[in-house]
């Protein structure tokens, strides 16, 4: 019997070594490339022509989506600045959310169950988070570090915690991603075991749970893509209005 | 979309929180260590590194509760405007 993380687990399907560095292709990678590959071609499915006035049902999926995300940016971010984030803040929804319900898929492979994957985008908006907070304010930007209304005497305690509560901040960005999609699949895969190993008069229990808990996945798929653009737009807002 | 159920948005606000002080608190002990490991001064780091940390934490606790309380103050105001009845759960 396999353990219940075993799906986790990658192997190479083509192995590619570039110069010592492991660059094989494996479930993940593939995942990836659908994940991607569905996003593009779903949106110039949906975009063709310029779109429609009056949409096509895929149009106006889309359409709905891309305001759910302009909501968001403008609430988060403001209404002028958000136009220059929007379509990062969009991309990332749409790319995590396929990526999540790829995942449930049998078979397929959850990238965003692997931690390398979260901590990539989390440390990325990370960086951009720096980026954009010193390109708006220059050296101004540090005083982010000293909340408002501190009296002089704190400042060296304050900035110490402000410092530690913000490097915390991607890293809880990045390990609540993986770990609610790690744990629903351990979970998944647990209840399959029980209803593999089972004989059918008492198997089928087990299974339904993993059907019912499937349709919880696809609630949690699309959750925690949206905790993760929202708090992507409150980091990338905050560092924009400083304080 | 997602936001326009109640139970939803609930376990939003669940995992939202429960990670971010125990992320900090372990961020500042690992700090702390690690200044222990480098500068020799054995148990201080690791102690000030959890108090800072913990603070921190809660620190980010406290803003995101914040922020949800002023959302949620917000929809309590439209829910209260009888013109918007387009926003119903």
């Amino acid at each position: 019997m396999d353990s219940p993380l075993h799906h986790f687990e990658l192997h190479p399907i083509i192995p590619i070594s570039v110069m010592g560095v492991d660059l094989s292709i494996n479930k993940a990678i593939l995942a990836m490339w659908i994940g991607c590959a569905l996003v593009f071609g779903l949106f110039m499915l949906a975009g063709k022509k310029g779109g429609s006035v009056v949409p096509s049902k895929l149009q106006s999926i889309f359409e709905i989506a891309m305001e759910f995300i302009q909501g968001m940016v403008e609430e988060f971010i403001g209404k002028e600045e958000g136009k220059k984030y929007f379509s990062f803040i969009a991309s990332l929804f749409i790319f995590i959310l396929t990526c999540n319900l790829i995942g449930l898929i049998p078979g397929s492979y959850t990238i965003t169950s692997q931690l390398a994957v979260t901590g990539a985008f989390a440390f990325g908006i990370f960086i951009l988070t720096l980026v954009i907070g010193f390109a708006k304010h220059g050296m101004h930007f540090l005083s982010i570090l000293v909340p408002p209304g501190v009296p002089k005497i704190m400042i060296p305690l304050m900035v110490p915690i402000e410092i530690i509560s913000m490097l915390a901040r991607p890293i809880s960005l990045s390990v609540r991603l993986f770990a609610n999609m790690t744990a629903g699949h351990t979970v998944l895969a647990v209840l399959f075991g029980l209803a593999m190993s089972a004989s059918i008069w008492i198997g089928w229990m087990p299974f339904g749970f993993t059907v019912i808990i499937n349709g919880l996945e696809i609630a949690i798929a699309f959750i925690q893509a949206y905790i993760f653009t929202t708090l992507t737009c409150v980091y990338i807002g905050d560092v924009i209005k400083l304080h | 979309m997602v936001n326009s159920n109640g139970f939803r948005q609930g376990m939003g606000i669940a995992f939202k929180l429960g990670l971010e002080m125990a992320v900090a608190t372990a961020l500042g002990g690992f700090i702390g260590y690690g200044a222990d490991q480098i500068l020799g001064t054995k148990p201080w780091g690791l102690v000030v590194g959890i108090v800072l940390g913990s603070a921190g934490g809660m620190l980010n606790v406290y803003r995101a509760a914040m922020q949800m309380t002023k959302e949620l103050e917000e929809e309590e105001k439209k829910t209260d405007n009888p013109q918007d009845t387009d926003e119903q759960n």
